[in-house]
């Protein structure tokens, strides 16, 4: 009884930390990186990093060089940077920056995580788990992932607003969370419930999402337009008063002549009218749409799952007349077909390497958006130019943490070791709006750091130390 | 350049470099580094192949003068073996309506050119077991094949026995654990003749629970049996016994969203050194799971000599063609991977399969 009173005082804390440190965001309201707090050692400990081949980011690497880490931040990298007195000392073959996954459901409440209801305005960081158990967190650190792509609604044609997260297994949730907002998920076309869709079903789909997108630009315009004519009003009424202001002795004793004469001529005196302008109507609140126009504006991204040639042509299509819209691609099984115009466009697609076995009719094996699933596939998209992001499919909470070994894979399919390590580290920290807190080993950026005893991409390859927001979550020894 | 090498080699071979049948040429590989398969590396290795079969492999062998060469500047391995296929037609390794087809062979439903098996063969794996599937009693017996020219290892392999509750059907006898445990008490008693000796055939028993896996102990134990258990999600907890009893365990397939004690299970099955083997579920599961399944085991700390023994040497020895394949030696069939690298890590890649002398698969082809 004791002990169950105790853990739900204990597992109600996070929650409540979580409720009172994000509120919810006033919905036009530009959303600049929202950081958070840096992790204070409390000992302003000096983390003193030396590898023998550090990689600063992929294509830039250092030989025999180190790292220092203070407040949870990278304060200078080199070859010449020596270990300051009583700094804490690790060494390790390689260096490099931590994997982060662009697609992942690690982390919401059980019952959030296949949640076909979710619309554009549900927030993900809303379906944090506070009762996971952080032996979860610590076997993503442990296998290199310090940051993922925190996504509710999967499953759901627009699965909302999606969060950037690290599994860090020592931090509440809400300390965690690196941006809470950082794109807004979709899907079209995919298997829901036991349901595989026609090439109609699919389109149609498309269609509903293209709408939306209409809708929340019609939306911006009258929020725009709003605003606009506010501002014409504002002024109008400002030059009016101060017309009245100026001309008020005038207009005293004018109303006191006109009093005067109609006393005179015995006429009833009329009041003179004054008439002011209607104020503007705002345009009516709608989340949805206050969410997708951030989309439309380019605030946010918008990531869409979508498998097959005929909504991916569709899509792209429908989309051309979103100037602003920052569109990613996620799943892409049949991109090929359109590689040259994702790779004009520059549209990053985000792919997920796992081998899909065959499709079963009864008991099906893989969902049918699948079906022409190649494991090559990356290393055919980023051969075609298409800049390609490896993710976990969105599809277990645990395969994030196999997301280091399906890369591996990949490039056994041919996908280039620096295009890999871009794929889990530089491209999705851009994409995600976080490429100037992490992603690389750049100095002044948060030490998210992998010491490790060999190549990142290779499955041989132990993990010996993990540093995430500066502090040491693995240490083993080799 | 690995390639170029290998394309010069095979064109040196011959007019011909894909004979249908048995590699009838005598050539010689010779790699940075050959994997015997019983735990040796050896570093400038020359593997020298006659007739189909290896005539020799490590270092220093005696080539013939003029002995065609090929340059492979990695590792080069024995293929891979992967447990529970079925390749042929669906629905052809289960029977609804019978709960002991004893004499039953899966070798019956083999397909040599059914989906999945030349996807197999370019991921490096020259030898699948068929087994039937877990709904029957007694499924009758495993096939082990090549997944090239159509060779069959071993028609009559183990004998499949299923504990698992899938068997049960209210249909039909039996339809409860004690009547599924009656039942395989009789037909395995001596002098019944229901069953092959049992002393003579080794089984493959689906043991899905814990409790499962106890009453698999409790039958092999009372009747001698040898072979392994499949389908155990937790064999791991009871490793010592299983040890102990001599069996080994078919483990996998495992996959994205894997439960980490499943993969424990697995390391403590390795520690207590029980024989291992990596299902794989072809064509349900695609053929890269394979090595995924090793690779899972080896992040949760297997040993990666355990591991590879899993791939190649010990899955023979399960299968009973240890005397035919799983490893580069005088004698076995020449059946044989050119790896990219380290053939346990992932990121290499099968450049190229031979299986029986010939060779079945080329990278980029």
């Amino acid at each position: 009884m004791l002990s169950l009173a105790l853990g739900l005082a204990l597992g109600l804390v996070p929650r409540a930390a979580l409720a009172s440190s994000t509120p919810v965001p006033s919905p036009l309201s530009s959303a600049g990186p929202q950081e958070s707090a840096p992790q204070e050692d409390a000992e302003g400990e000096v983390l003193w990093i030396h590898a023998q081949r550090l990689i600063v980011r992929p294509g830039e690497e250092l030989s025999n060089a180190a790292l220092l880490v203070r407040d949870g931040r990278i304060i200078a990298v080199g070859s010449d940077v020596v270990a300051p007195e009583g700094a804490r000392e690790i060494t390790g073959e390689v260096a490099c920056a931590g994997f982060i996954d662009p697609w992942s459901v690690f982390g919401l409440e059980p019952e959030a995580a296949g949640d076909e209801r979710t619309n554009a305005a549900t927030r993900s960081v809303d379906g944090i788990d506070p009762y996971l158990d952080p032996r979860l967190r610590q076997q993503l650190v442990e296998a290199g992932i310090t940051a993922y792509r925190l996504q509710a609604g999967t499953r759901a044609r627009l699965g909302g607003v999606g969060a950037c997260v690290r599994p860090h297994p020592g931090l509440p949730p809400d300390e965690a969370v690196l941006l809470e907002n950082c794109c807004v998920a979709a899907s079209v076309g995919i298997t829901r419930g036991e349901r595989g869709q026609d090439v109609f079903d699919r389109l149609a789909e498309l269609d509903r999402l293209l709408g939306a997108l209409s809708d929340a630009q019609s939306y911006l315009q009258d929020q725009i337009e709003y605003r606009y004519e506010l501002e014409e009003w504002q002024k109008a009424i400002t030059a009016k008063e101060k017309e009245l202001e100026e001309g008020f002795k005038k207009a005293q004793k004018d109303r006191e002549k006109e009093q005067q004469e109609a006393k005179e001529k015995d006429k009833e005196f009329k009041e003179k009218k004054y008439k002011e302008d209607r104020r503007p109507k705002p345009p009516r609140y709608d989340a949805e749409k206050e969410v997708l126009a951030r989309c439309v504006s380019g605030e946010l991204p918008l990531v869409v799952e979508v498998h097959r040639v005929a909504e991916l042509r569709g899509l792209l299509e429908g989309t051309q007349s979103f100037g602003r819209l920052r569109l990613v691609i996620a799943g892409a099984t049949e991109a090929l077909a359109v590689a040259e115009d994702l790779a004009e466009r520059r549209i990053p697609v985000i792919v997920w390497p796992a081998p899909q076995g065959r499709l079963l009719l009864n008991g099906s094996a893989r969902p049918l958006e699948y079906s022409e699933a190649d494991p090559a596939l990356a290393s055919r998209l980023e051969e075609a130019g298409v800049e390609v992001l490896l993710g976990s499919g969105g599809a277990f909470p645990s395969g994030t943490r196999e997301l280091p070994l399906l890369a591996a894979l990949a490039v056994g399919y041919g996908l280039d070791r620096e295009a890999a390590l871009a794929a889990l580290t530089t491209r999705p920290a851009r994409v995600l709006d976080v490429a100037d807190r992490i992603g690389s080993l750049e100095r002044g950026k948060q030490a998210d750091v992998l010491v490790l005893s060999g190549d990142p991409l290779a499955t041989t390859t132990r993990v010996l130390y993990v540093v995430c927001a500066g502090d040491i979550v693995v240490e083993r020894k080799e | 350049m690995t390639q170029a090498l290998l394309w010069a080699s095979l064109a040196a071979l011959g007019a011909s470099p894909l004979p249908l049948a048995r590699g009838a040429d005598t050539f010689a590989v010779h790699a940075a580094e050959l994997w015997l398969g019983d735990g040796q590396r050896i570093e400038d290795g020359v593997l020298l192949v006659e007739g189909g079969r290896i005539k020799a492999a490590g270092r220093g062998v005696d080539v013939p003068l003029g002995t065609p060469r090929i340059e492979h500047d990695s590792v080069i391995s024995a293929g891979l073996i992967a447990f529970d296929c079925a390749v042929g037609l669906d629905g052809e390794t289960s029977e609804p309506k019978r709960s002991v087809l004893a004499t039953g062979r899966l070798i019956d439903a083999f397909d040599a050119s059914a989906e999945g098996v030349a996807a197999a063969l370019s991921e490096g794996i020259t030898t699948l077991v068929l087994t039937p599937a877990p709904t029957t009693l007694a499924g009758g017996r495993c096939a082990v094949v090549k997944t090239a020219h159509g060779t069959v290892l071993s028609a009559e392999g183990l004998l499949a026995l299923s504990l698992s509750e899938e068997a049960l059907d209210p249909n039909r006898y039996p339809t409860s654990p004690s009547g599924a445990m009656t039942e395989l008490e009789r037909l395995l008693g001596a002098g019944q003749g229901a069953l092959p000796a049992a002393a003579r055939v080794a089984v493959l028993i689906e043991a899905p629970t814990r409790d499962d896996v106890r009453r698999a102990l409790g039958l092999a134990e009372r009747h001698g049996l040898r072979g392994a258990l499949s389908g155990s999600r937790r064999a791991g907890e009871l490793a010592e016994a299983i040890a102990a009893a001599q069996l080994a365990v078919v483990v996998g397939p495992f996959a994205s969203g894997v439960a980490q004690r499943e993969l424990d299970s697995v390391v403590a099955l390795g520690r207590a050194r029980v024989p291992l083997a990596f299902a794989l579920e072809l064509p349900t599961r695609h053929p890269a799971g394979l090595r995924l399944s090793a690779s899972l085991c080896l992040r949760a700390g297997l040993d990666p000599a355990a591991a590879w023994s899993a791939l190649t040497s010990g899955a023979a020895a399960v299968a009973g063609v240890q005397t035919r394949v799983g490893r580069l030696e005088r004698g076995l069939d020449a059946d044989f991977v050119l790896w990219s690298g380290n053939p346990l890590d992932l990121s290499s890649r099968p450049v190229a399969v031979f299986v029986d002398g010939v060779r079945a698969h080329q990278r980029g082809e």
